[in-house]
C-alpha cells in the first residue's frame, strides 16, 4: 500500500488552472486547490483514495467492445513481452504502441454454446464484462449479472457526477427476433447493474453531451441544468412515495419491476443531492453540443469518442462502457466499400476476399481507437501526466473467431497506464485465463471497498499486467 | 406389475415392450396414476408405431426419448411433450420420406392426451398466466401524451430504444427502467408539460399566416413567391376576438440570383381596403424584410391583403426576381382585458379562471388533477395521492409571482412521471373462493383493450364504461366501434411492423448496383440530365412499408379471411409502388393506396409473401438469401422455426470450383447443404421454400434469371407436397396447411396482445382460437375476437406470482435447465446422423 506523499513531485495545481490549460470554461465560485485537499484527507485516514492515482489524478476504467471477432491473422502480433512488432490490424495504434498491453490467451469461458446450442451472439456481447452464464431465453425470466463496470461504480460512482456512463454507436434496433432462442437485450447492453437491469446505453452525442453539461446556448447551459434539476427535485418526493404505494400491492416480478423504477430515481435524485452539495461547480466545456447523430459511421465513432474523452476530462465519471456494436452486428461500411454486412462476411468459411474485407473492418475499428488514444494521450491531467497515463481501458470482443464463434484466445488490448500501475508497452501472452481475471486486477487498483475474491467466472488475479 | 401385453409381431417388439413395460416403474399396491394408464394405453402403441424407430429402444435421433419415463413425475415433462405437439401438428414428425404418415385420428389422440395429462391442464378452466407489469413503450407512450396533453412528442429521438422479446417490443418483462431510461422519461414530462400546458389563464392571441396562405381572388396562386415583375394581389383573413389595438408583423424576403437585376416593385399592405403599409424594393440575391404596424380593429374578420405593383417592364427581366412574404403574425387585442384563454386551456382548466381564495383554489386544483390523473393512470386516484398532488402544485403556486396554471403545470410533471402513469398497473376482482383466477377488473380491460386496438390510453367513453360496469356486457360492440376509429391504424402499423419485421427497411442495407448487376442489369450513372437515384429511396421503403400495412388494414376493416395474408388475387398499391414494381402508371395512380386486382398470370400474386418488404427484408445486401427467406416462412407463417445450426459447422468447399466457368446460383450453392447430412435434416426444410421465391430478388423485384442462368423455383414441402413456383406455394399452404397458419398468427396476436411469450399452458387457449378461425373461414374478427375473449386476456392468477396450479412439485427436464419451456422456442439442433 502506497501512502501518497505529503508534497507531490507536480506542483498543486489550482483546479482553475488545471481546467483553464485543459481548454475547457470555468464557472466556479471560488477557487480551490485540488490537490492538496485530497492528500490531506488521506493522510488522515491512512488510507488510499478509491479511483485515485499516487499522484493524486482521477483513475479513469473504460470498456469498449468490438462485434465479432477479428481475423487472428492479422491481429496478433509477432514476437512478445517488449520487443513485438505491431500486426496489421493494429498498425493504426502505433502512436501508442508503448501504452498498449496486448493480451493473448483470454478466454470467456461462459459464452461457450454447450448445451444451450447456439446464441453464440448473444453470449459474446452478454458474457463479456458479466462473466456468468447468461440465460436462453426469447424474453421471459432473462437474466444476465452485475457487470464488472457496475461493480467498480458501485465502489467508486459517488466520487463523481455520474456513477459511470455507459455510450453505444447501435442507434438502429432491429425490428423481430436477434440470436436463436436468445432476446435481443443481451445485444443492446454491455452493461448491467443487476442481473435483470441492463444499463441502457446512449446512442446520441448531443443527448449525452446534455446530459454532462446542460442543453442550450454555451453561456446558458449551466444555469439550465441547475434549473432542470431543481424542477425534478421538487417532484421525485411524490413519484418515490407513489411508488413505494404500490409496491404494497403488488407482488413477485412486478414488484421487482417497480424496484427498478424505485432505484433508478433514487439514483437522478442523489446526483442531484451531490450536484447540489458539491462546493466546486460543474465544469463546464468550451466546446458546443453536437447536433445530433451524424450520418456517416466514421464521424459518428469519433463524435462519441470525443464525448467519452470530454467526459473523463471533466471527471464527469471514472467508470465507462461503450459498445461500438452489439455482437452480431450487420452493419455495412459503403466509405470502405463494403455493401455486405459485418456479420455476414465474418462467416467467411476461409474465403480469402470475405476475410480481407473483415480485416479492413477490423482495421477501421482500430483507427478509430486510435483517434482516441492519442486524443487521450495528448490530454494533461491534474498531476501533469497524460489523461492516457492515468486510465485502464478495455478494448475487446466477446467473439474470438467470427468464423467459428469461438471464446478463446480473444482480441482484448488494455491501454493506458493505470496512474502508474500497469506496465505497457508488452505483448503476453496468458494460458486460457478467463477475462475476468483481468477485471478483477483492474478492481483492485479502483480500490474503494472491499477486495472481491472473486467475479463471474474468474479464478484469480491477471498476473503480470 | 403391469406389463403391458405384447403384441403379434417381430420378436424385436416384443423385446421392445418387455423392456418399455419393466422402464415404468409400478405403483405397488396403489392404483396407477391416469396418467400412466393412460399413456400405455392410449399413446405408447401409437409412439410404438410411428416414432419409436428413431425415439425410442435405445435411439434418441435429435435427443429425443419417447419410451424412458421413470414414473408419473417423469412423464409430466412440459418441454419434451410441448416439442412433441409441435412437431406433430406442423407435420414435421413423422419426418414425410419415411412414408409412414400420422393419421389424424392419432395425432388427435396425442394431442389430447399430452394437453390433459401430461400438461395437467383443466380445458374449461384455460389459465390465463402471468403477465409482468408493463411499462410504456416508445410507440404507446407518444400516442398516450398525445391524448392525454395534446402535444405530439418525438419519442423516438428523445426516448432510449425498447428492448425486444418474441419478436415485439411489448413484452412486460424486457420493458425494463434503468436509470438513463428515467431521467429520459423525467425530461420528457418536463418538456411535455411545458409545450402543451398553458401558464396562465390568460395569453395574448397569436395568429400566424405564411405567404402560401395568401391567396389570389382566383385562389391559383399566392404570396410566395411573387415575381418582381407581375402584378398580383393576395390575401388571408384574419379574426378579431374583440375591439382594440392588433399588432401586425411582417416579414417577408427578396430573393434574385447573384447578378444584379433591373426589377423594382412596390407592395401596399392593406387592412379590409385600407392602406397601412408600403415599401418599394429593389434587387438583392438574399434580404429579409421585418416591419409591424399597430392596427385598430373591430370585432369579427378583417383581410389583409398584399398588393405587388412591377416599377419596370418586363422586357427588363433578367431572371428570377421574387418577393416572398414569409410570414404574417397578428397578435392582438393587445390589452390585456380583453385577452382570451391560451388554446389547450379548457383541456385541463374547466373554468374560465382559477378562484383567488386559498381554500377554494385548493379544491378547484383538487379536481383539475383529478380529472387528469384519472386519465393518466386509467383508473381512478386514490385520496392519498390526490393529497400530495395538490400539497405539490399548492407549494409551487403559493410562490411569489407564479400563476395557478405554473403549480398545476409542476403537479402534471409528477403525474406524467409516476410509475402509475408508466407502467400499467392492473388490479382483479375478487376470485371466487378457491378459485385461482379471476377477472382484471374493468380499468384493467378497458386499458389492455385500448392498448391492444389503438396503442394508447382508454377513451372517455371506454372510462364510463369501465366506472359504471358496463364495459364487459358491451365488449363486442366496444370492440368493432375502437376498430372503425382511425386510431385502430396503430394495431396495423404495430403489429404487421413487427410481425413482417418491415420496420426495419428504413434502414435496411440495399446495395440496388450489386442486386442488378447479378441480372446483368448495368444502372447508368446519375447525371445532371437525368438524376436518377441508385439507392432505394426513403420515399420507397416507406411505401414498401405502406403496403404491408394498407393490405393488413384491409383484411382487418373488411373482415377477410386471414388466409388472403398468405394468398389473394388482389394487392395494395400506390403510385410510388406501382412505379418500383415497373407496373404502368394508370395501375395505381395518386399517393393514396387502392385495392388494385391482380391479373390471374400474375407471377407474384397477394399476401405478405412476395410483397417488397417482405422480400427485401429477408435478403442480404447484395442478393438473395433463400435460406433467410425459407426460415422467415417457416417461423411467421407455419410456426414450424428452424432449429439453430450446429455449433462446428464445417467449412463448404469453393462452390466455384465444382461448378466450372461460372458463378453459380443460389440454387446450386444450396445444394451442397443438402449433400452433407449433418446439414440437410434442416436445410431440408427451409431451402425449398426461400428458393421458390429466388423470382425475386433482394429489392423485390421480379427476375426470371441471375447470372444468365433461368431461375427454377420448383420444389417440395416438408410435408411431402411440390409445387411449380410461389403461386403454387402459397396456394398448397392456404389449402393444406390452414391449421399452422391459424396457428401461428394467433400467437403472434397473442404475444403482441399480452405482453409476455406464450407457455404450455396456453395451448388451449390458442386451439380455441384455431378452431373459431376454422369453423368461420378464418375471417379476421374471429381471431381478433378469439384473443379478446380468452383467458389470458379477461383474467389473470389470483395470487400473482403463484405458479400455474397444475404444475406437479418436481419435473424431470429433458432440456438442460437454462432453456425456458415455450412454444415459440425453437427445438435444439439435432444430433448428426
Amino acid at each position: 500500500m502506497k501512502l501518497p506523499s505529503h508534497r507531490p513531485a507536480a506542483a498543486p495545481l489550482d483546479r482553475r488552472r488545471f481546467l483553464r490549460n485543459l481548454g475547457v470554461c470555468v464557472a466556479l465560485p471560488a477557487l480551490e486547490s485540488f490537490l492538496p485537499r485530497r492528500l490531506l484527507a488521506a493522510t488522515a485516514t491512512g488510507a488510499p483514495l478509491a479511483a485515485t492515482t499516487a499522484t493524486g489524478a482521477p483513475l479513469r476504467t473504460a470498456f469498449i467492445y468490438f462485434p465479432n471477432g477479428a481475423i487472428p491473422g492479422a491481429w496478433w502480433p509477432t514476437g512478445e513481452g517488449t520487443s513485438f512488432e505491431l500486426n496489421r490490424t493494429m498498425r493504426p495504434l502505433a502512436k501508442v504502441r508503448d501504452q498498449l498491453q496486448i493480451l493473448g490467451g483470454l478466454t470467456a469461458n461462459s459464452a461457450v454454446g454447450g448445451v444451450d446450442g447456439g446464441g453464440d451472439h448473444a453470449r459474446a456481447n452478454g458474457v463479456f464484462l458479466t462473466g456468468v452464464r447468461i440465460k436462453k431465453t426469447g424474453g421471459t425470466d432473462f437474466q444476465a449479472g452485475v457487470s464488472a463496470d457496475q461493480i467498480m461504480a458501485q465502489q467508486i460512482g459517488l466520487l463523481t457526477p455520474f456513477r459511470s456512463l455507459e455510450l453505444s454507436c447501435d442507434a438502429v434496433q432491429n425490428a423481430g427476433t436477434c440470436d436463436t432462442g436468445y432476446s435481443c437485450v443481451y445485444q443492446h447492453n454491455l452493461s448491467w447493474s443487476s442481473p435483470t437491469a441492463p444499463m441502457t446505453p446512449e446512442v446520441n452525442p448531443r443527448l449525452l453531451f446534455e446530459r454532462l453539461f446542460g442543453a442550450g446556448p454555451r453561456g446558458e447551459r449551466q444555469q439550465n441544468l441547475l434549473l432542470r434539476q431543481q424542477q425534478q427535485r421538487s417532484i421525485l418526493d411524490f413519484v418515490l412515495a407513489d411508488s413505494r404505494d404500490l409496491q404494497g400491492i403488488v407482488s413477485g416480478r412486478d414488484r421487482a419491476k417497480l424496484d427498478e423504477y424505485f432505484t433508478s430515481v433514487r439514483d437522478i435524485e442523489q446526483r442531484i443531492q451531490r450536484a447540489e452539495q458539491s462546493r466546486v461547480g460543474r465544469a463546464q466545456p468550451d466546446a458546443d453540443a453536437p447536433a445530433g447523430i451524424p450520418a456517416g459511421v466514421t464521424d459518428y465513432v469519433r463524435l462519441m469518442y470525443d464525448m467519452l474523452h470530454l467526459a473523463f476530462q471533466t471527471d464527469s465519471t471514472r467508470v465507462a462502457t461503450f459498445m461500438l456494436a452489439g455482437d452480431g452486428s450487420d452493419r455495412t461500411f459503403p466509405d470502405l466499400g463494403i455493401a455486405d454486412g459485418h456479420h455476414f462476411l465474418t462467416h467467411h468459411n476461409n474465403k480469402a476476399d470475405y476475410i480481407e474485407k473483415v480485416t479492413q473492418i477490423d482495421t477501421w475499428y482500430t483507427t478509430q481507437l486510435a483517434y482516441f488514444l492519442e486524443k487521450m494521450a495528448q490530454t494533461k491531467d491534474v498531476d501533469g501526466h497524460s489523461l492516457l497515463h492515468n486510465s485502464q481501458i478495455v478494448y475487446g470482443s466477446g467473439n474470438a473467431d467470427g468464423n467459428r464463434h469461438t471464446h478463446e484466445n480473444l482480441p482484448v488490448l488494455l491501454a493506458g497506464g493505470g496512474g502508474g500501475t500497469l506496465r505497457p508497452g508488452r505483448y503476453t501472452q496468458h494460458a486460457k485465463v478467463p477475462v475476468t481475471n483481468l477485471y478483477l486486477s483492474m478492481m483492485d487498483r479502483i480500490g474503494g471497498g472491499r477486495a472481491l475474491d472473486r467475479f463471474g467466472d474468474s479464478t484469480g488475479r491477471l498476473a503480470h499486467v | 406389475m403391469t406389463v403391458f401385453p405384447p403384441p403379434l409381431g417381430p420378436p424385436r417388439r416384443l423385446v421392445r415392450s418387455l423392456v418399455i413395460a419393466a422402464c415404468l416403474l409400478p405403483l405397488g399396491a396403489a392404483a396407477a396414476e391416469p396418467i400412466v394408464e393412460t399413456f400405455q394405453r392410449d399413446i405408447q402403441p401409437v409412439l410404438k408405431k410411428y416414432c419409436y424407430d428413431c425415439h425410442g429402444d435405445g435411439i434418441d435421433k435429435g435427443g429425443v426419448t419417447l419410451d424412458a419415463f421413470k414414473d408419473a413425475a417423469a412423464l409430466r415433462d412440459h418441454p419434451l411433450w410441448l416439442r412433441v405437439l409441435k412437431n406433430v401438428r406442423s407435420g414435421i414428425m413423422p419426418p414425410a420420406e419415411e412414408n409412414h404418415p400420422l393419421p389424424p385420428a392419432d395425432a388427435e389422440k396425442i394431442s389430447a392426451w399430452i394437453k390433459r395429462q401430461a400438461f395437467g391442464l383443466d380445458p374449461t378452466k384455460p389459465d390465463p398466466g402471468r403477465i409482468t407489469v408493463r411499462r410504456l413503450n416508445r410507440t404507446e407512450y407518444r400516442n398516450t401524451i398525445r391524448d392525454l396533453v395534446g402535444v405530439d412528442f418525438d419519442a423516438e429521438h428523445a426516448l432510449a430504444a425498447d428492448d425486444i422479446g418474441y419478436g415485439f417490443d411489448t413484452i412486460g418483462d424486457l420493458l425494463t427502467l434503468s436509470p438513463m431510461r428515467m431521467e429520459k422519461f423525467l425530461e420528457a414530462a418536463q418538456a411535455i408539460v411545458a409545450k402543451g400546458v398553458p401558464t396562465d389563464s390568460r395569453a395574448l392571441t397569436e395568429q400566424i399566416a405564411v405567404g402560401q396562405d395568401f391567396l389570389t381572388a382566383d385562389g391559383t396562386k399566392n404570396g410566395e413567391p411573387m415575381s418582381f415583375y407581375q402584378e398580383r394581389r393576395v390575401a388571408h383573413r384574419f379574426r378579431a376576438s374583440a375591439a382594440g389595438d392588433y399588432r401586425v408583423v411582417l416579414t417577408a424576403m427578396v430573393d434574385g440570383r447573384t447578378n444584379p437585376d433591373p426589377g423594382r416593385c412596390k407592395i401596399t399592405v392593406t387592412s379590409d381596403g385600407r392602406e397601412f403599409f408600403s415599401q418599394e424594393y429593389a434587387w438583392h440575391d438574399c434580404q429579409f424584410y421585418f416591419d409591424e404596424r399597430v392596427l385598430r380593429w373591430e370585432p369579427g374578420e378583417h383581410e389583409i391583403a398584399f398588393h405587388l405593383q412591377p416599377l419596370e417592364p418586363p422586357n427588363r427581366q433578367r431572371d428570377k426576381m421574387d418577393y416572398k412574404i414569409l410570414t404574417v403574425r397578428v397578435l392582438g387585442p393587445l390589452d390585456r382585458q380583453d385577452w382570451l384563454p391560451p388554446t389547450n386551456y379548457a383541456r385541463f382548466f374547466p373554468r374560465d379562471r382559477p378562484p383567488v381564495e386559498p381554500a377554494a383554489r385548493r379544491a378547484y386544483a383538487r379536481e383539475v388533477l383529478s380529472t387528469f390523473a384519472t386519465k393518466a393512470y386509467r383508473r381512478p386516484v386514490g385520496a392519498a395521492t390526490l393529497d400530495r398532488l395538490v400539497a405539490l402544485a399548492e407549494s409551487i403556486y403559493q410562490t411569489p409571482d407564479t400563476t395557478f396554471e405554473v403549480g398545476l403545470g409542476r403537479a402534471f410533471v409528477a403525474i406524467l412521471a409516476s410509475p402509475r402513469f408508466l407502467f400499467r398497473v392492473e388490479e382483479a376482482e375478487p376470485a371466487a373462493p378457491g378459485e385461482p383466477f379471476a377477472h382484471v377488473d374493468n380499468y384493467a380491460l378497458a386499458s389492455r383493450l385500448s392498448y391492444f386496438l389503438w396503442s394508447t390510453l382508454p377513451d372517455d367513453e371506454l372510462l364510463r364504461h369501465a366506472a359504471a360496469g358496463t364495459l364487459r356486457p358491451h365488449l363486442r360492440a366496444q370492440v368493432r366501434r375502437m376498430l372503425a376509429d382511425p386510431k385502430s391504424a396503430a394495431l396495423v402499423e404495430n403489429f404487421t411492423g413487427q410481425w413482417l419485421q418491415s420496420r426495419e427497411l428504413g434502414h435496411l442495407s440495399l446495395d440496388r448496383p450489386l442486386i442488378l448487376a447479378r441480372e446483368g442489369i448495368t444502372l447508368p450513372p446519375p447525371s445532371r440530365r437525368n438524376p436518377v437515384r441508385t439507392e432505394v429511396t426513403a420515399e420507397q421503403r416507406a411505401a414498401m412499408q405502406r403496403e404491408a400495412e394498407a393490405y393488413f388494414a384491409h383484411v382487418v376493416r373488411e373482415d377477410r379471411s386471414v388466409l388472403e395474408l398468405i394468398d389473394s388475387d388482389y394487392a395494395f398499391l400506390n403510385a410510388t409502388l406501382a412505379a418500383y414494381y415497373g407496373l404502368p402508371a394508370e395501375t395505381a395512380p395518386g399517393a393514396e393506396f387502392r385495392r388494385v386486382a391482380l391479373p390471374a398470370d400474375d407471377p407474384r400474386g397477394g399476401g405478405v409473401l412476395t410483397m417488397a418488404a417482405t422480400l427485401a427484408v429477408t435478403s442480404n445486401p447484395t442478393r438473395t438469401s433463400p435460406v433467410k427467406r425459407g426460415k422467415w416462412i417457416l417461423e411467421n407463417i407455419l410456426g414450424a422455426p428452424a432449429p439453430p445450426p450446429p455449433p462446428d459447422i464445417p467449412s463448404l468447399e469453393d462452390t466455384e470450383k465444382k461448378i466450372s466457368g461460372r458463378t453459380p446460383t443460389q440454387r446450386e450453392v444450396l445444394a451442397l447443404h443438402r449433400e452433407a447430412p449433418l446439414c440437410a435434416s434442416c436445410h431440408a426444410r427451409m431451402d425449398p421454400l426461400g428458393l421458390a421465391l429466388e423470382n425475386f430478388n433482394a429489392l423485390g423485384l421480379h427476375r426470371t434469371q441471375e447470372f444468365g442462368q433461368p431461375i427454377d423455383a420448383a420444389g417440395e414441402l416438408f410435408t411431402g407436397e411440390s409445387f411449380k413456383n410461389i403461386r403454387d406455394l402459397k396456394r398448397i399452404l392456404v389449402t393444406g396447411h390452414r391449421e399452422e397458419i391459424y396457428r401461428t398468427l394467433t400467437e403472434k396476436l397473442l404475444i403482441y396482445a399480452l405482453g409476455r411469450g406464450l407457455e404450455y399452458y396456453d395451448v388451449p387457449t390458442v386451439d380455441a382460437i384455431v378452431a373459431r378461425l376454422a369453423a368461420h373461414e378464418g375471417k379476421f374478427s374471429e381471431l381478433l375476437l378469439g384473443v379478446i375473449e380468452s383467458a389470458p386476456f379477461q383474467q389473470r392468477r389470483a395470487a400473482a406470482d403463484s405458479p400455474s396450479p397444475s404444475l406437479p412439485p418436481s419435473v424431470s427436464p429433458s432440456l438442460p435447465p437454462s432453456v425456458s419451456p415455450s412454444l415459440t422456442a425453437a427445438p435444439p439442433a439435432p444430433a448428426p446422423r
